[in-house]
């Protein structure tokens, strides 16, 4: 379970001048085996909550506890042993740039586990033709399309079964057909794995016919928590905007 | 009744003087960051490299891609450095006829210091440039992030087999320009000079120079590539801002190892006599 408690944070410009607050009192419970959407305009800290549940950022005040461990009091050693039950995709991909597609998405199963080379090529492929890549386990990222690389990244972040996992816009720059086949790949996963998933999204018609939760951030501030149903049935008028694409409205 | 003026000059003095006094303050306290921020990260390799925590695959690779790929340019600049040695020498020798000390006259400085500090200088700004770009651009593209959330220390499977990588190429490099920079004074002494070989390599080894004078240059060479590893890995790994802050470290790297290097060269020389 991911539990988060009052968690603020502020940027200072390297100039000078006020600091920009990016998350304000943030609290929110994620339980086990749910998938959680986390939804909101941009620039409102979605991102940066993501990171800080990974311990990649600390808060500056509150705290963030994984399986009952303080993320934000860890040491280095203890975040490192926290970080093996962690898949995650990044906002940009960050795959390594020096390694083949093949080479990226097995690089987690050569670095923390004991499979042979011969059953970590079979994951690759398994993993590869569930993103629609198969053949491109040679290519190196540079020469991949953004949605290609986002795929790859998908593949990446999944290929451990990590008990929980972090999607960063799993669909960005996925066209309509390919992009609702990666959600309903990552749903039928969780189900399948029972992980607990975290998931930021812009695509919110595919997004909320797959999440058991949402979260609505906005500057900072959680200003919505509830079922999938409730987030599309909400009456607080920015949720009714943001949900439902509305041009009129507070936001 | 005089009239009373003031004096712009006088009045913006305190200003400018308060404006100079926190440049300097402000350009101590970066120096300061810098230093102290290449000695954490330092203490890290250390500890990770005493507990043979580095990834032995990275090391090699890094090895061939720095080591290996040098060998051009290091070929190149040190055969044209013994050259150059000799051109120099040539007045002197000519004058005097002391033929038999051209040996002696190229290898001293050529060992001490000639061919430590240019191979420095060179595998700085191949070597060192490359790899601060390398590294920013990992910063930047979120791929060390990537590396901790796959629980993989980026210490241990990046920046030490780097550091290691660095401070092995600049001691071989050093020792095999060495070899190089002598050969191409040799051979540049006798077609210029008409002084054989057997000459040239008898002032060598008539007993003016000693092994003191290889391991003095070699020493310099650990020391240059301490300084230069550190500074590409620090500023490589503080790299913020996208593509213009990947440029700005690689700048900073060149900078900081260019002048490290002569300022260490100067204090080496100092207190191990040349």
């Amino acid at each position: 379970m991911i539990s988060i408690q009052s968690v603020s944070k502020a940027f200072r410009p390297a100039g000078g001048g006020p600091p920009n607050q990016v998350l304000e009192g943030v609290s929110l419970h994620v339980p086990p085996s749910c998938l959680y959407g986390l939804i909101g305009p941009g620039a409102a800290g979605k991102s940066i909550l993501l990171k800080m549940i990974v311990g990649l950022m600390k808060p500056d005040a509150g705290s963030i506890t994984v399986d009952g461990v303080d993320v934000t009091q860890a040491s280095e050693l203890d975040l490192q042993k926290m970080r093996l039950k962690f898949g995650m995709l990044f906002q940009n991909n960050a795959l390594f740039d020096h390694m083949t597609v093949g080479d990226n998405i097995a690089f987690p199963l050569r670095r923390l586990t004991d499979l042979g080379e011969d059953q970590i090529k079979d994951r690759v492929m398994e993993r590869l033709s569930h993103v629609a890549l198969t053949g491109f386990e040679g290519r190196l990222p540079a020469g991949l399309s953004g949605g290609q690389k986002k795929r790859v990244g998908v593949a990446r972040a999944t290929i451990t079964k990590a008990p929980i996992v972090l999607y960063d816009e799993p669909a960005a720059g996925l066209d309509p057909v390919t992009s609702q086949k990666i959600f309903e790949l990552l749903r039928e996963e969780q189900r399948a794995s029972g992980a607990t998933v975290v998931m930021v999204s812009s695509d919110l018609d595919r997004l909320l016919t797959v999440t058991d939760r949402i979260g609505m951030m906005y500057r900072g501030r959680l200003i919505f928590d509830g079922t999938t149903h409730e987030a599309q049935t909400s009456t607080e008028p920015r949720v009714r905007q943001f949900v439902h694409g509305l041009t009129e409205g507070p936001l | 009744m005089a009239a009373q003026t003031t004096n712009p000059e006088k009045a913006a003095a305190p200003g400018a003087i308060a404006t100079f006094l926190a440049a300097l303050g402000g350009g101590f306290l970066s120096a300061a960051h810098t230093a102290g921020g290449m000695t954490i990260l330092f203490a890290k390799i250390l500890a990770r490299t005493v507990r043979l925590r580095i990834d032995a695959r990275e090391l090699w690779k890094n090895l061939y891609k720095m080591a290996v790929k040098s060998l051009p340019i290091v070929v190149v600049t040190a055969l044209f450095t013994g050259a150059i040695m000799v051109i120099q020498a040539a007045t002197i020798v000519k004058r005097y006829g002391a033929e038999g000390l051209l040996g002696w006259g190229a290898g001293f400085g050529t060992l001490r210091e000639i061919a430590p500090l240019l191979t420095a200088l060179m595998i700085s700004g191949r070597v060192g440039a490359n790899n601060t770009a390398e590294l920013g651009t990992m910063v930047v593209t979120e791929q060390l992030d990537a590396l901790r959330v796959l629980a993989i220390d980026p210490i241990a499977f990046l920046i030490a087999p780097r550091f290691i990588a660095i401070v092995s190429t600049l001691f071989m490099m050093t020792l095999f320009a060495d070899a190089l920079a002598l050969f191409g004074a040799a051979y540049t002494g006798q077609a210029l000079l008409g002084v054989s070989t057997t000459t040239f390599y008898n002032g060598l080894t008539v007993g003016l120079l000693d092994f003191g004078d290889v391991a003095s240059g070699l020493f310099k060479s650990v020391v240059f590539g301490l300084v230069m590893a550190l500074a590409s890995c620090h500023f490589g790994l503080a790299t913020t801002g996208g593509a213009p802050g990947v440029g700005r470290a690689v700048n900073a790297t060149v900078v900081t190892s260019a002048a490290g290097i002569f300022v260490l060269d100067y204090l080496v020389s100092f207190a191990i006599g040349g």
